[in-house]
C-alpha cells in the first residue's frame, strides 16, 4: 500500500509570529521529534518573557483597530482563510501525521474538525447580535449588545495540534478580539504553518500571533495583565490548579478542558457488528491519545453474552496495524514520545500488579515496517478491572481499554458516575429506553448513544464536567462566542 | 492484505477508476463504432474519482471512525486490463463487463461495510455503484447488438 510523501524537510527553525512578522526567539531551542521515526524534524523556540510581553503589546495595540472593523470585514478574513486551508488540506494534515504520529484518515479528520470551526465563526454577524425590548417602561427601550473583550492567550494539548487552537481563535477574532497562541513545543509545525495562511490570509498583524514555549510561557501569559482571559485544554491537574486557580487569582476568563476517563456501556441488546469497529476507534484511535477515548468498558449482562462480546473485542483489537501514519493500511501511530510510552508502560504494570487480567498484551509493538521500536505500543486490553484500580480510574491517554462488569445499567450508570471525570461517557444500545435512561443520569458533558468517540461539531458546545473541565462556558459555537464578548446592557430614554 | 483504513479504500477506488478510464480510452482508439460512448464512460470515471475524493475529504468528521470502517480483500475487485491483438469488439465488450461486474462489487462491498460507521461516504459509493450498474447494462446491450450483426 501507498507510503505517503512527507511534507517537512531538512530541520525547521520555528520562528514566532508576532504583529504579522516571523520573529526568531532568543529562547533555548529544543527538538521536535517525529515519533515513528525517532528523528528531529525541527527545532523550537522556549520564548522569553520579553517575547511575550511584545506579542501582547502588538495585540492590544491591534485590538483597538480591529474591534473597530466591522464583523462583515472580519469574517471575510475567516472566508479567505478557509479557502486556504482548504487550497492546503493535504499539506495541513501531512504536516500532523508527521509531527504528531497520527495516522493520515485522523489528520485529514482533525484537519476536517478545525476548518468547520472556521466556518462556525463566520457566521459572527448574526452570532453576535444581541437582542431588544422596547417599552420596558414608557419611553424606554432596553438593549443587549456584544462586545469583544480585548486579548486572549490560547494554550492548546499536544494531541490535536492543529485543530485545538481552531475550537477558539476564529470564535476570538471574529468577534473582535486578537490572540496570542502558544503551541504545544510538542508539536508546533502545524500551528506555523497555520499562521502562514493567516497571514496570506490578510489579517491585519498584531490580531494573531504565535509565541511558542512550554510551560514557562504558558505561566508568562497567565501572569500578563494584557491578557484578558485564556483558553486551555490539557491534563486536569494542570487545568485544576494551575490554570483554573491562576485565572481566579488573576481575573481573567478561563476555559480549561481538562482530562477524562470515559466508561462505554455494552447492553446486551446491542448491534455487535456496528459496536465493535466503533469502540477499536474509540479506545485505539488517536492511540488512546484523545480527552473522549474510551477508557473503561463496562459490559452488560450474562456469561454467555459477555464472553462472546469480549471475545470479539479482543480479536479485532489483536489485528490492528500499528506503525507510521504515511502507510494508509495503517490504523494506529506511536504515541508522542518516548516518556508518554514509559508512562503507558508504568499503567499496564500497575493493572498486572493491581490483580487485573491482561488480555492482551500490547507492550512490545508489532511495527508494520522498518520503524524503530521507541514510541509504539499495540493495544491492550484488561479483564477483570474494578473503577478503584489505578487502571479504572486515572487517565491512562493511551491504547488501554480496562474491561468491567456490571449486572444491569443502573450499576453501570453508577460505575460510571463514581469517576471523578465527567467528559464523554457512551452507551451501546438498540433500546431506546435505556439510551433515555442513561442520557438522564449520566454525569457527563458529552454523551454518546451508539457512538464512540462524542466529538461535538463546532455548532455545539464541546462539554464536560466534573473534572474533565474548569469554567462555565464551553469551547465552540454560541458559547465560545459569550466567553470572547462582554454582554453589555443598554436602558435608554429620550427627553 | 486487506483494505482497512477509509484513506486506503479512496485510494483504491481512484487506482480502479483510473486504470478502468485508460482501458476505456485505449478501447475507444481500436473500435471506431464503439468510440463515442467508450470515451464517454472514461469521462464519468474522472467524474467518479472527483465526487469521490470530495465525499471524503469534506465529510471527513465521519472518518474519525475511518481507520476501522472496512475489510475489503482487494483481489476480489482488481482485473486485467490487455486484450490479445485479434480480441474483437465482441471480446472487448465482455471484458468491459466482467470489470464492470468487479467494480459495482467494490462499490457495494465498500457502501455497506461502511454505513454502520459513516453517512455521505457510503451514499457517494452506492451512487457510483448504481451509475456502474447501468453502464454494464449499456455494455451488455451493445454487445447484444453487436452479436445481432
Amino acid at each position: 500500500m501507498a507510503i505517503l510523501e512527507e511534507p517537512i524537510r531538512g530541520v525547521p527553525l520555528v520562528k514566532n509570529f508576532i504583529g504579522g512578522e516571523w520573529v526568531e526567539s532568543k529562547g533555548e531551542l529544543v527538538d521536535v521529534v517525529n515519533p515513528a521515526k525517532y528523528e528531529t524534524i525541527a527545532r523550537v523556540p522556549i520564548s522569553t518573557r520579553e517575547e511575550i510581553d511584545a506579542a501582547v503589546e502588538v495585540a492590544k495595540e491591534a485590538f483597538s483597530d480591529w474591534r473597530r472593523t466591522t464583523p462583515l470585514a472580519r469574517v471575510r478574513c475567516l472566508f479567505r482563510l478557509k479557502e486556504l486551508l482548504e487550497e492546503h488540506f493535504e499539506e495541513l494534515s501531512r504536516i500532523q501525521t508527521q509531527e504528531h504520529g497520527k495516522t493520515i484518515d485522523e489528520s485529514r479528520g482533525e484537519t476536517r474538525r478545525g476548518i468547520e470551526q472556521v466556518e462556525v465563526a463566520t457566521g459572527i454577524p448574526s452570532l453576535m447580535m444581541g437582542y431588544n425590548l422596547e417599552d420596558i417602561a414608557t419611553g424606554i427601550d432596553e438593549y443587549l449588545i456584544r462586545q469583544p473583550v480585548g486579548v486572549f492567550g490560547i494554550i492548546p494539548a499536544f494531541n490535536f495540534p492543529f485543530m485545538i487552537p481552531l475550537w477558539f481563535a476564529p470564535y476570538a477574532m471574529a468577534t473582535g478580539n486578537c490572540v496570542v497562541i502558544k503551541p504545544s513545543p510538542e508539536v508546533p509545525l502545524s500551528q506555523m504553518r497555520l499562521a502562514e495562511l493567516v497571514d496570506e490570509a490578510g489579517f491585519p498583524p498584531g490580531v494573531w500571533n504565535v509565541v511558542n514555549g512550554g510551560g514557562t510561557v504558558g505561566s508568562a501569559m497567565l501572569e500578563h495583565p494584557g491578557i484578558k482571559g485564556i483558553a486551555f485544554v490539557g491534563s486536569t491537574p494542570i487545568a485544576r490548579d494551575v490554570i483554573y486557580k491562576k485565572c481566579g487569582e488573576t481575573g481573567k476568563r478561563v476555559i480549561a478542558q481538562a482530562g477524562a476517563k470515559n466508561f462505554l456501556v455494552i447492553m446486551p441488546d446491542c448491534n455487535v457488528g456496528g459496536t465493535i469497529p466503533a469502540l477499536m476507534t474509540s479506545f485505539f484511535g488517536n492511540t488512546g491519545q484523545r480527552c473522549l477515548s474510551g477508557a473503561n468498558l463496562v459490559i452488560v449482562g450474562g456469561d454467555k453474552f459477555y464472553n462472546e462480546f469480549l471475545d470479539a473485542v479482543v480479536d479485532t483489537a489483536s489485528r490492528i496495524r500499528v506503525g507510521y501514519g504515511f502507510d494508509e493500511s495503517i490504523q494506529i501511530g506511536p504515541v508522542r514520545d518516548k516518556g508518554k510510552k514509559e508512562r503507558i508502560l508504568g499503567y499496564i504494570e500497575s493493572g498486572i500488579k493491581e490483580g487485573a487480567k491482561l488480555r492482551l498484551d500490547g507492550r512490545k509493538a508489532n511495527i508494520i515496517g522498518d520503524y524503530p521500536d521507541a514510541c509504539f505500543l499495540n493495544p491492550t486490553i484488561f479483564e477483570n478491572v474494578s473503577p478503584d484500580m489505578k487502571i479504572g480510574s486515572e487517565e491512562i491517554f493511551g491504547p488501554v481499554m480496562s474491561v468491567m462488569r456490571a449486572k444491569d445499567l443502573d450499576e453501570a450508570i453508577e460505575m460510571a458516575n463514581s469517576s471523578n471525570f465527567g467528559n464523554g461517557h457512551a452507551i451501546f444500545t438498540a433500546s431506546g429506553k435505556n439510551a433515555r435512561e442513561f442520557q438522564y443520569r449520566i454525569q457527563s458533558g458529552n454523551v454518546g448513544i451508539n457512538i464512540g468517540i462524542v466529538a461535538p461539531m463546532a455548532f455545539f458546545p464541546f462539554s464536560g464536567m466534573k473534572d474533565s473541565f474548569f469554567g462555565i462556558l464551553h469551547a465552540q459555537g454560541q458559547e465560545a462566542i459569550r466567553f470572547f464578548t462582554e454582554s453589555k446592557v443598554v436602558i435608554q430614554r429620550w427627553f | 492484505m486487506g483494505l482497512n483504513t477509509a484513506s486506503e479504500v479512496i485510494s483504491f477506488a481512484k487506482k480502479l477508476e483510473e486504470e478502468n478510464a485508460k482501458l476505456y480510452e485505449d478501447l475507444a482508439q481500436r473500435y471506431m463504432k464503439g468510440r463515442e460512448i467508450l470515451l464517454s464512460f472514461a469521462k464519468e470515471n474522472r467524474k467518479n474519482i472527483v465526487q469521490i475524493e470530495r465525499t471524503y475529504y469534506e465529510v471527513i468528521t465521519d472518518a474519525i471512525e475511518g481507520c476501522f470502517a472496512f475489510n475489503l480483500n482487494p483481489d476480489e475487485y482488481t482485473f486485467g486490463t490487455e486484450l490479445t491483438e485479434k480480441a474483437s469488439y465482441s471480446d472487448a465488450l465482455c471484458k468491459a463487463i466482467g470489470m464492470e461486474e468487479k467494480i459495482v462489487k467494490f462499490y457495494s462491498d465498500a457502501a455497506e461495510q461502511s454505513k454502520s460507521l459513516m453517512a455521505d461516504v457510503p451514499r457517494a459509493f452506492t451512487i457510483i455503484a448504481k451509475k456502474r450498474g447501468e453502464r454494464k447494462s449499456k455494455l451488455e446491450e451493445l454487445l447484444r447488438k453487436e452479436s445481432q450483426m
